[in-house]
């Protein structure tokens, strides 16, 4: 039974994104955008990986964490919370329709790597660089929740992307840590959106990273938590 | 086992609940009981805290103090919830979603086939409307799909939290004349309203809320009997002991430097009352508004026990 509550959660969440194509325009064509004109620039294989990073993550830091403020803001969050279904279902649905959202900024990608001339992976190492970063998007998704359970809309839209655009900078996601300033490169390995880059980087030359994983998976303990207390803590 | 019999039929228990926010207290020792198939309307001025009381049956606050019991578990496990149906006070719809949508959503989270919508949208007559998008439509017509929403799982109680405030006269007459079928099939109501003229219509039993306690009950008649209807304002020299002997006075509060006198009979009030003050002035009269009314209101007139009740319970919000 739950399963099907499920699908009707998702459902309506995917409605929400596909109804709403103002949103989709920023998270997909934005990162796309950016991605096609850097490798067609660079040439560089290796940068599907740190921009797929960052369009995952912009997709699961903000497409849940807005949604539950928006819920909020509108009283719907009530209305959920008074029907029979657990909460943890309600929002397993808003995580899992960011899904389809991310795989297809992946698609888009990888299509315009191939366009560009710089697709230079195997099958194998595609699917696991976007296995990755679907998996390791999930804290972020639950950062975005902890903080849409006590911010309206507009702010928890404003916080949000205050994390997002320095942690994409800062991670190397955008330009290689090589050619920025020092310090950027000795406070990245603090940020969990570099772990998530270096992770996936590292599916190109075969696999490893695992002490980038158990960051990975140490980050969604705290950020399950920073969820849990926050809604516990949020108004209605 | 006898105190089990006599609850078979219990739909819902609130015993001796009290609530604070912060240091503001929203509930002070309410108890109230509902059977399978009745109608309970939680009558009382704003700020009374008839949403804190619905919102302890629905779950959404936790008991602070005392219980809340529904279908005899507790509210707020998700599973018990299963047999409520709820109305709440300001919702709204997300821009996304269409009527019919909405209203298969809810027939699927309540463990219903998805086939259970059409015949509860057609109910309420929202048949036409079900490709609509919910956000864009009338007052009165989101209403509706709420109470569709509430209703598709066949709920054993449906709770309302004031589901007509802001609906003009047509929008409500159908409102009610929805419900009112619906409690023909024995579906259990309990519904707030602060409009004494509408408890007519809807309920068995009136429950008087005031400042978080439970000032009286009794059947819609019996209440609107007892009520005042008018209040006369005026400018007086007399003590509030003398006013309230005043014959047909049934309340009498200071207002500034006026008094505000609930009478049922204003007439032989005003007689007496230029009478004994000569030198009274600036004199209204006006319909009673309803914290006028409960207002000098103190006790239950009746226990708020659902009528043929074996159960003994305390005296109701009573100091
Ligand atoms: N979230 C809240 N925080 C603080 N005070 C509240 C809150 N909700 C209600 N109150 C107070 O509790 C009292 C009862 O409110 P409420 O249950 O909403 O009454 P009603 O629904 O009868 O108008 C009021 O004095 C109100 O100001
Ligand atoms: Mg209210």
């Amino acid at each position: 039974m739950n399963v099907r509550v499920l699908g009707v959660e998702v459902l309506d969440e995917l409605r929400g994104i596909v109804r709403e194509p103002a949103a989709l325009f920023f998270a997909v064509v934005m990162p796309v955008g950016f991605f096609a004109l850097f490798s067609s620039l660079f040439g560089e294989p290796t940068m599907l990986a740190t921009f797929g990073t960052f369009g995952v993550l912009a997709v699961s830091l903000m497409s849940p964490g807005i949604g539950v403020a928006r819920d909020r803001e509108l009283g719907w969050s009530r209305a959920k919370r008074v029907s029979a279904v657990p909460v943890g279902i309600t929002l397993a649905a808003k995580v899992v329709a960011a899904l389809p959202y991310a795989v297809g900024v992946l698609l888009a990608m990888t299509v315009a790597a191939a366009l560009t001339g710089s697709l230079d992976a195997s099958a194998g190492v595609l699917l696991r660089v976007g296995g990755v970063l679907v998996l390791g998007a999930l804290p972020f998704a639950l950062l975005g929740m902890a903080v849409g359970f006590q911010a309206g809309t507009n702010a928890s839209s404003a916080i949000l992307n205050a994390i997002l655009l320095p942690s994409a900078v800062l991670s190397g996601l955008w330009m290689p840590l090589e050619i920025l300033p020092g310090f950027a490169a000795s406070l990245a390995p603090f940020l969990p959106t570099y772990h998530l880059a270096q992770l996936a980087l590292a599916q190109f030359d075969g696999g490893g990273g695992a002490g980038h994983a158990l960051v990975l998976a140490g980050m969604t303990a705290v950020t399950a938590a920073l969820a849990a207390v926050s809604y516990r803590h949020s108004r209605l | 086992m006898t105190q089990e019999k006599a609850t078979a039929d219990t739909v819902l228990e609130i015993r001796a609940v009290h609530h604070r926010y912060g240091r503001a207290l929203a509930l002070d020792g309410v108890d109230l009981r509902l059977v399978a198939g009745e109608c309970v309307a939680l009558l009382g001025p704003n700020g009374a805290g008839k949403t804190t009381l619905v919102n302890l049956v629905n779950g959404l606050l936790p008991a602070q103090a005392g219980r809340v019991r529904l279908a005899g578990g507790d509210p707020r496990d998700a599973a018990t919830r299963r047999h409520l149906g709820v109305v709440q006070q300001s919702l709204g719809f997300p821009d996304t979603l269409k009527v019919g949508e909405l209203v298969t959503g809810a027939a699927v989270r309540a463990g219903m086939p998805r086939a259970a919508a059409a015949p509860v949208l057609a109910e309420l007559g929202l048949t036409d409307l079900a490709g609509r998008r919910a956000a864009r439509l009338s007052g009165g017509q989101k209403q509706r799909v709420q109470l569709a929403m509430a209703l598709v799982s066949d709920p054993a109680l449906l709770v309302l939290d004031e589901p007509t405030a802001g609906l003009d006269v047509p929008a409500r007459r159908r409102f009610w004349q929805i419900l009112a079928q619906r409690r023909a099939r024995g579906t259990a109501v309990l519904v707030t309203t602060h409009l004494i003229a509408e408890t007519a219509a809807i309920a068995d039993r009136v429950v008087v809320l005031d400042h978080g306690r439970v000032v009286a009950a009794g059947s819609p008649a019996a209440l609107a009997a007892r009520l005042p209807d008018r209040t006369v304002i005026a400018r007086t020299s007399l003590g509030p002991a003398r006013l309230a002997g005043l014959p047909g006075a049934v309340s009498v509060r200071e207002d500034g430097d006026h008094v505000r006198i609930g009478t049922r009979a204003p007439e032989s009030l005003l007689r007496v009352l230029l009478a004994e003050d000569p030198e009274l002035s600036d004199l209204r009269v006006e319909g009673a508004g309803l914290s006028d009314a409960v207002v000098g209101l103190t006790e239950p007139t009746e226990p708020t026990e659902p009528t043929g009740s074996t159960e003994q319970t305390g005296k109701v919000g009573v100091r």
